[in-house]
């Protein structure tokens, strides 16, 4: 049981080289191979999940050397509630993304996208557990890289200028990070975050200036990784101009994985102590106001429906920063229900747009005039998503937005409540504009059923009843929020 | 751009490049190096190689099938090693495969000199391919 | 202690961000993608000579075990840093480089200005 964390990584890694040479002698078989490992993640982390609630977190250490000589992933419920979001939602995508690839890109390349996106999930995988900034840099970029490339593995300029541009900004954003844990490890001696964590409080008497430039470097570098709001001038590109399968996987996890880190280093690694010195929650809440108003603004001008999107994304990073940085349980709560809604609701959108742009390749939002009756299922589907997106009742994202809520209301700060309601009808303002052409535009078309292969049929209606579940028996989901929120508050 | 003296001077030096590179790879448990830095100058000479003579003549001695084949292996082997620690009933990675072996001599240190071995083929093959990809400006 | 004797102790940090921030305005401010890399790289190499200077003990060895010579030892983990750091650096740079390539194909320069302005002239 306790070798999980570590066969999931592994088997990813070596699931993903074995990829391009079965891809040549047995083309066939990679489909199903992928989709078998990822299925076999979801049951390993489940259980490991189980396992931890009852005997509580625990340590891996590689090779069987402890920290500070080796190297020990933390198994905790937050690191595993992000896998088990990382792999449920790549399984939807992948099975969607067998159909909707041949449109793409070349056949002989499929084998070698699926290797980049395994890659990538162990490498988001591995950034969840680690618990030392070796091996967060390294995971980070290996995951840069990868996502870089599964955007650039379209071969159209767009692409590939949104690509070097994500690419560019992300090694400034490693290089920042960089830059602060070299100031963390110069006046520790750690890069173990439970050691960092024990002598932290001494340094800080000793070198404040080193820790407070460390905070704001780290913060900055996976600020721009998470694309927070004046740091996300590379999202758009990057996320409208990919294949429909990497949009949603890029918008639906990779953004956040950073958020999840940065949970990881503000709460356990510096602790609410030393944050009370330094008023990185106020500029957080500042930064995450601005993403959220911005990015909806962004989002109403925009003309093509990914890139609408995309600056969806950008408000909606804005919500989970917002829950980080107001310190009050509910609020990390909240922030980290609207990871896991967030995830759901924007790879169902993103794969809705791309189903729209199979079928009749149209990606303007004014050209989407009586679409519905075309095709009326993912049109229906897309309504979910954007429902859940504005926070209606009875939809996911109402219920991380009410948690968002209370804990403004909790951290005693209740202009963010108006916030919160504000930007909710700043969201109805662009997504409902779609349903409305879409649905009750002209008619002139014959009412039609959707003409969908049947692998993206499934991963749609899949997300679908994701999001109506969630929004309907939130139960269980809250539960490991509030527990997760629990740990990270016991923890500092 | 047949040259013949950079050609001989080539030919004559590859060898020698290539034995310090594996010579880097198997000693990186006793000296400074390893498989990063050893497996770099492998490939590098076959980089020089193809700089002098031609790249068709380097892609004869090294396909791009044998490279990818070579990177694809190299993971393979280490995450192998490292699930063997696990089946003997270590953790991942755990030395315990073999005797540690005595301090300063070639074989010793347990699965660390296979570890840099993989390491090596990985990175030789890389370098290649990425040089190889840069060269040509053509898809995969 | 005046302000010359802390620069002239700290010279080694002082010449690293003097550095990094050469490679940030190169970064940043050059059209040329080229430069844009190189300026990735300068950044990257000053982030290294920091980590580096920050690992370095005077009078200490490197933790290779040599029979018959106890000595005092630095902790490696900022060179095995370093290593990781380069390598990551080395894999980017290739990256970027196979782009640049690629967008030259399309557009037959490498100004990003001048990309900027084929692309609003095409649209």
């Amino acid at each position: 049981m306790t070798h999980l964390p570590i066969l999931i990584i592994t088997t990813s890694l070596l699931v993903a080289f074995v990829l391009p040479l079965l891809g040549r002698h047995f083309p066939r078989a990679v489909e199903p191979l992928i989709i078998g490992i990822i299925s076999a993640n979801i049951v390993q982390v489940s259980g490991l999940l189980l396992y931890v609630n009852a005997n509580g977190t625990f340590r891996y250490a590689l090779g069987g050397w402890s920290p500070p000589w080796g190297i020990a992933l933390s198994i905790d419920a937050l690191g595993l509630f992000m896998i088990l979001i990382i792999q449920s939602v790549s399984l939807g995508i992948l099975i969607f993304a067998r159909d909707d690839l041949i449109h793409e890109i070349e056949n002989s390349l499929k084998p070698w996208y699926y290797t980049l996106f395994l890659l990538l999930l162990t490498a988001m995988t591995g950034l969840s557990v680690a618990n030392d900034f070796f091996n967060v840099f390294v995971f980070m970029e290996i995951s840069t890289i990868t996502a870089c490339a599964i955007i650039a593995i379209k071969p159209h300029p767009d692409c590939i200028e949104a690509s070097l541009k994500y690419l560019i900004l992300s090694t400034l954003g490693s290089g920042l990070v960089l830059f602060g844990l070299a100031l963390v490890y110069m006046v520790t001696g750690y890069l173990s975050f439970d050691f960092i964590a024990e002598s932290l409080p001494n340094a800080m008497n000793l070198y404040p200036l080193n820790i407070i430039v460390s905070l704001a470097l780290l913060v900055v570098g996976m600020g721009i990784k998470a694309a927070l709001f004046p740091l996300h001038v590379w999202l758009p590109d990057a996320h409208s101009s990919a294949v429909s399968p990497s949009s949603a996987i890029l918008s639906g996890v990779v953004v956040k994985i950073y958020a999840v880190i940065l949970i990881r280093l503000l709460y356990t690694v510096y602790g609410l102590d030393i944050l009370a010195h330094i008023p990185i929650s106020q500029i957080l809440l500042t930064m995450a106001t601005l993403a959220i108003f911005m990015g909806s603004l962004f989002a109403m001008g925009q003309t093509d429906i990914k890139r609408m999107l995309a600056y969806s994304s950008v408000a909606q990073i804005g919500y989970i920063f917002l829950g980080i940085a107001l310190l009050s349980p509910s609020g990390i709560t909240g922030g980290i229900l609207h990871i896991a809604n967030h995830a759901i609701m924007k790879s169902l959108l993103f794969l809705a747009a791309g189903a729209i742009i199979y079928q009749t390749g149209i990606r303007k939002i004014k050209d989407l005039v009586g679409i519905g009756y075309q095709m009326p299922l993912t049109m229906g589907i897309f309504g979910v998503g954007a429902l859940a997106m504005v926070g209606i009742p009875g939809f996911n994202g109402f219920v991380s937005k009410f948690h968002l809520a209370v804990g403004a209301l909790e951290a005693q700060q209740p202009v963010f409540v108006i916030v919160i309601l504000i930007s909710s009808l700043m969201n109805a303002v662009y997504y409902f504009p779609i349903l409305i052409r879409a649905f009750f535009g002209p008619v002139n078309h014959q009412m039609k059923f959707d003409q969908l292969p049947l692998g993206m049929v499934i991963s749609l209606i899949g997300f679908a009843v994701a999001t109506i579940y969630l929004g309907l028996l939130p139960g269980g989901l809250i539960n490991l929020a509030e527990a997760i929120s629990q740990f990270l508050l016991s923890r500092s | 751009m047949a040259d013949l003296v950079l050609q001989t001077v080539v030919k004559l030096l590859i060898p020698f490049i290539q034995m310090y590179g594996i010579f880097i790879i198997i000693n990186g448990h006793l000296s400074p190096g390893g498989g990063f830095a050893g497996g770099t100058i492998l490939g590098s000479s076959i980089i020089l190689y193809a700089l002098a003579f031609h790249v068709e003549d380097a892609l004869a001695h090294y396909s791009r099938s044998r490279a990818k084949m070579m990177e694809s292996a190299g993971v393979v082997a280490f995450a192998l090693i490292g699930l063997f620690g696990i089946i003997r009933g270590g953790h991942f990675l755990a030395n315990n495969i073999w005797g540690l072996g005595e301090t300063g001599t070639l074989l010793s240190g347990g699965i660390i000199l296979p570890i840099t071995l993989a390491i090596g083929i990985k990175v030789a093959s890389t370098m290649i391919t990425l040089f190889f990809h840069l060269l040509e400006e053509k898809k995969l | 202690m005046t302000f010359l004797e802390v620069v002239f102790d700290n010279y080694f940090y002082l010449g690293s961000i003097t550095i990094f921030l050469i490679g940030f305005h190169t970064l940043l401010t050059h059209s040329n993608l080229i430069k844009k890399v190189i300026g990735m790289n300068i950044m990257e190499t000053a982030i290294f000579l920091f980590i580096v200077s920050i690992g370095y003990i005077r009078d200490r060895h490197p933790p290779i075990v040599v029979e018959g010579e106890p000595h005092m030892m630095i902790n490696p983990l900022p060179s095995a840093l370093v290593l990781t750091g380069i390598v990551v650096g080395v894999s980017l740079t290739a990256f970027a480089l196979s782009l640049i390539v690629k967008l030259y194909k399309y557009y037959g320069t490498v100004d990003i200005d001048e990309i900027m302005e084929i692309r609003s002239r095409e649209s």
